[in-house]
């Protein structure tokens, strides 16, 4: 079961999974300091 | 949402299975400028094309994150002419999720696009009808005013 969210770091990485599976992309912009 | 929202198992499964997710920072080049993100979190409903159809900025609980993140996929497929997928991701928030901040949007949603897959106006004026009993302050009744008439 997953426990957590895989997070992709690249941008695309994900747009490119993101054709693959038929799925938009939520990207969230945090905040890291 | 570190602490409180992404840690909740319900909203990992949802995200998991519905978005491919992506976490960059909020001063990372070049997306933050191109998305022009200004405060954080942002987050962006963003299609494999990276077009983007919808953003929140600020904290967000799990009920809250998940009913947004379905009017997201709501708007993916209503920008993209699925008129079908769309209802069904808007039927979902406003049936599971009908007291979210994102439900007065659905309904609004939910009349366009029924009246652009059938071009039957009356959905339209059932949607505004629903706001107007169910929401009456709201900025989606506001718009949905002039369909009182059809």
């Amino acid at each position: 079961m997953t426990t957590e969210i895989k997070w992709r770091t690249e941008m695309d990485d994900a747009l490119c999974l993101g054709q693959k599976a038929g799925k938009p992309i939520l990207l969230d912009f945090f905040n890291h300091n | 949402m570190d602490t409180v929202t992404y840690p909740e198992s319900k909203v990992v499964r949802f995200i998991e299975e519905n978005f491919i997710p992506l976490r960059v920072p909020s001063d990372s080049k070049p997306h933050a400028e191109k998305f022009n993100v200004k405060w954080t979190p942002t987050l962006i409903t963003l299609s494999p094309e990276a077009q983007e159809h919808h953003r929140t900025v600020g904290f967000l609980g799990p009920e809250e994150l998940i009913s947004s993140l379905l009017l997201g996929l709501g708007k993916y497929h209503y920008e993209n002419d699925r008129f079908d997928e769309a209802l069904a991701r808007l039927a979902q928030l406003v049936d599971g999720y009908g007291q979210s901040g994102s439900a007065p949007e659905a309904i609004f949603l939910v009349g366009v696009c029924s009246y652009k897959r059938s071009h039957d106006p009356k959905p339209l004026k059932a949607a505004y009808e629903k706001l107007s009993a169910l929401f009456p302050d709201s900025e989606w009744t506001k718009r949905a005013y002039p369909y009182r008439l059809l």
